[in-house]
């Protein structure tokens, strides 16, 4: 499997949590793989904050959008190209 | 009476300065609950007393002495444990903005301690020769010259009556000087930085030369089944508190937490709405506010969410001491469609909308409309006098918004709202409204619910009408693919619905992150002591919608109002994950209409047998 390039951007409690905007990672094109390397630089943490181990899959409160559009409505599995940024956000709301 | 409610309404009339004290109908209430559901029933029967007088609600005048003020509370508000109900609805026949009806809804404590002074409602009818102000202490209410607060601003305002009044829960309504002014966007503020900010209900007031309210008092209002209401109380606290967005997203970062995620999503409107994409987002953000300009924060009274901002301007030419807010509406209105990155700027200008009383979403957003028309060369610059509206020009903003306040030089063309400006000046396409009411922060060719909502909300663009954000970005209370129109119709109409159950409660719309329509219905019931269910409640709500649809068609709006802008129709979003996309209006509202039960944007006539309104 190729290796890809992205971009992870975090936002709000993340953001204060990890004291990172962003950051680059290199992974398989999957999300999990993408998770599992971030990991590595922000703790191990990370993982349990954005996936659920006993499902196998990305926590459902947590919001992830891969170039603006959230994983959810892709409705499909997700590989990860070169470039792509990944937006991670905890539950939130305003209006 | 049913427990939660006070029992008394109390009518004003300023033609004649007599003051009556009437009791609320329980038949009234039960069907309409309180807040906006009983406000539109009362001014339901105003029109028809004037028809039959023979005038016309065409044309009424919105700051003629015929226009009606109500402030109205419901079951909730103030109710100890009601969880967040801290809320007032302000309504009036007509707006100056946008010729439908007025709406507003605020915080803060005004609402509860207009309870505690003993009424659940104001009416106010006529107008004043003079300025006045109404004071409501422990059950007494009181006409008094307002000769030495005219021409005051909000801060001083509520500083001076809360010292003149010398009681417990003392709240202020009032207007500043762009309400004295007649601004079309002028609103209410109530505790010096929670606004009834919409449609311009501040000119009303300020038309019938009624500076403010100010309330205190000390009686509760009952609850009908204490027991019942200390437990579904004590469940849909811990929920709040517990809840990730109103538990902790909320209180941390406010509501400006949303303008990176909307940007994300490519709906963010920048330049006026030429795009929705925003490359300098991060720098007006939640987490920038957070970061850099919060000192605290408030919380409306009874809320465990406390999402208000307490800021400063540490130093700079936009130095403030203390502030609140800017909220994420104006956050963008102010800084997003002026594409204006210093966040410094947004405070203060938004300090200045509180001050001098202006909603500023619809201030923002007329100040971007003025920016267009300007950069593409339509406006004399004679006519601007030296104010250089520029996109980005943060120095301008902040004397755009105090122009308007006093309506100087261009400032009174600004205070006539964007839909007059940009027709005054030959493009009417590009003020980004609905019935004249300014947009708020989402743009609909990124999120299509939200473009079904603003073009069929009663009070024109409004993003609380029938908040889908919630379930297109959010993913509140289930995920939907928001560039899909399809399956949209159905949430607008159950979020329009269940909005108005809320308004009329009175509480906060946020509460409705973490708790959902079988807690209402118990909240309510246990305070009221009817029994009520989750049908029973959203039938109320479509009652309500409904019957102020009635009246807006009396105004002469239909189904050629329940449009949107050309741009979003038309002009494909240009970049981010919406490009390509343009709002499928058309066949959404096809949907909904059939779902609502009106044809061509009027309510059927079986529609309103079933809904049980008497015409």
């Amino acid at each position: 499997m190729s290796v890809v390039s992205v971009k992870i951007l975090l936002f709000a409690t993340l953001r204060s949590k990890y004291k990172t905007r962003e950051l680059a990672v290199e992974c398989d094109g999957t999300l999990l793989n993408m998770i599992e390397n971030a990991s590595k630089i922000l703790g191990l943490e990370f993982i349990d904050d954005v996936y659920d181990r006993k499902e196998g899959k990305v926590r459902d409160d947590m919001i992830i959008m891969v170039n603006g559009r959230n994983i959810k409505d892709l409705k499909r599995e997700i590989t990860l190209k070169d470039n792509d940024v990944v937006a991670v956000f905890p539950p939130l709301a305003g209006g | 009476m049913p427990r939660g409610y006070m029992g008394k309404i109390l009518r004003v009339n300023l033609n004649t300065k007599s003051l009556k004290v009437e009791p609320t109908s329980e038949e009234v209430a039960r069907k309409y609950l309180g807040g906006k559901g009983y406000a539109v029933y009362l001014l339901y029967k105003y029109l028809k007393e004037y028809e039959k007088a023979g005038i016309s609600p065409k044309d009424m005048d919105a700051l003629g002495s015929e226009n009606v003020l109500i402030f109205a509370t419901g079951p909730g508000t103030g109710v100890p444990g009601f969880p967040s109900s801290g809320r007032y609805h302000v309504m009036a026949l007509k707006s100056p903005l946008t010729g439908s009806i007025g709406s507003a809804n605020s915080g803060g404590e005004f609402g509860p301690f207009l309870k505690f002074s003993g009424f659940d409602a104001v009416v106010v009818e006529g107008a004043s020769e003079t300025p006045v102000y109404l004071a409501i202490v422990n059950g007494e209410a009181e006409l008094r010259d307002a000769g030495s607060l005219w021409g005051k601003n909000v801060f001083d305002t509520c500083r001076i009556l809360r010292n003149r009044v010398n009681g417990k829960n003392i709240s202020v309504a009032c207007i500043g000087p762009a309400g004295e002014n007649l601004a079309y966007m002028a609103g209410i503020v109530n505790d010096e930085h929670r606004a009834a900010g919409r449609t311009g209900l501040g000119a009303v007031m300020g038309s019938k030369k009624l500076k403010a309210i100010v309330v205190s008092g000390e009686e509760k209002p009952p609850v009908a089944k204490p027991k019942e209401f200390a437990e579904v109380s004590k469940r849909c606290l811990d929920a709040l508190k517990t809840n990730a967005v109103t538990g902790v997203g909320l209180p941390i970062y406010g509501t400006a937490i949303l303008i990176n995620i909307i940007n994300t999503a490519g709906g963010l409107p920048y330049k006026n709405w030429q795009t929705g994409v925003n490359p300098d987002a991060e720098k007006i953000s939640g987490e920038t506010l957070a970061e850099k300009y919060l000192t605290s924060q408030r919380s409306c009274w009874g809320c465990p969410i406390g999402c208000g901002r307490v800021t400063s301007v540490k130093s700079g030419p936009f130095q403030i001491l203390a502030s609140e807010g800017p909220e994420y509406e104006s956050v963008w209105a102010l800084g997003g469609s002026t594409a204006i990155k210093d966040l410094d700027a947004v405070v203060k200008a938004n300090h200045y909308c509180d001050e001098l009383g202006l909603d500023s979403i619809s201030m923002g957003s007329t100040i971007a409309a003025a920016m267009e028309l300007n950069e593409r060369g339509y406006i004399p610059q004679e006519d601007l006098q030296g104010l250089d509206l520029r996109f980005g020009n943060a120095a301008a903003l902040v004397e755009a918004v105090w122009r308007t306040a006093y309506k100087v030089g261009f400032g009174k063309y600004l205070a006539l709202g964007s839909k007059r400006l940009c027709e005054i000046y030959g493009h009417p396409e590009l003020s980004m409204s609905v019935k004249g009411l300014e947009m708020p922060a989402y743009d609909p060719r990124a999120m299509k619910g939200m473009g079904l909502n603003y073009a069929t909300s009663n009070r024109g663009g409004c993003h609380v009408t029938g908040y889908t954000v919630s379930p297109e970005i959010l993913g509140i209370p289930e995920k939907i693919d928001p560039l899909k129109a399809e399956g949209k119709a159905v949430w607008v109409k159950i979020f329009q619905d269940f909005t108005c159950v809320v308004n009329s409660t009175v509480n906060c719309l946020f509460t409705t992150f973490a708790l959902g329509m079988k807690d209402y219905a118990e909240l309510l019931s246990a305070v009221t002591g009817w029994d009520l269910t989750e049908d029973e409640i959203l039938k109320i709500g479509e009652r309500i919608y409904n019957l102020e649809r009635v009246i807006i068609n009396k105004y002469g709006y239909d189904g050629k109002d329940d449009t949107l802008p050309k741009r979003l129709l038309e002009e494909p979003m240009p970049e981010g994950p919406a490009k390509g996309h343009i709002t499928e209006l058309e066949k959404m509202r096809e949907e909904y209409y059939k779902l609502r039960g009106w044809i061509n944007g009027v309510p059927t006539k079986e529609k309103l047998v079933e809904l049980e309104i008497e015409l």
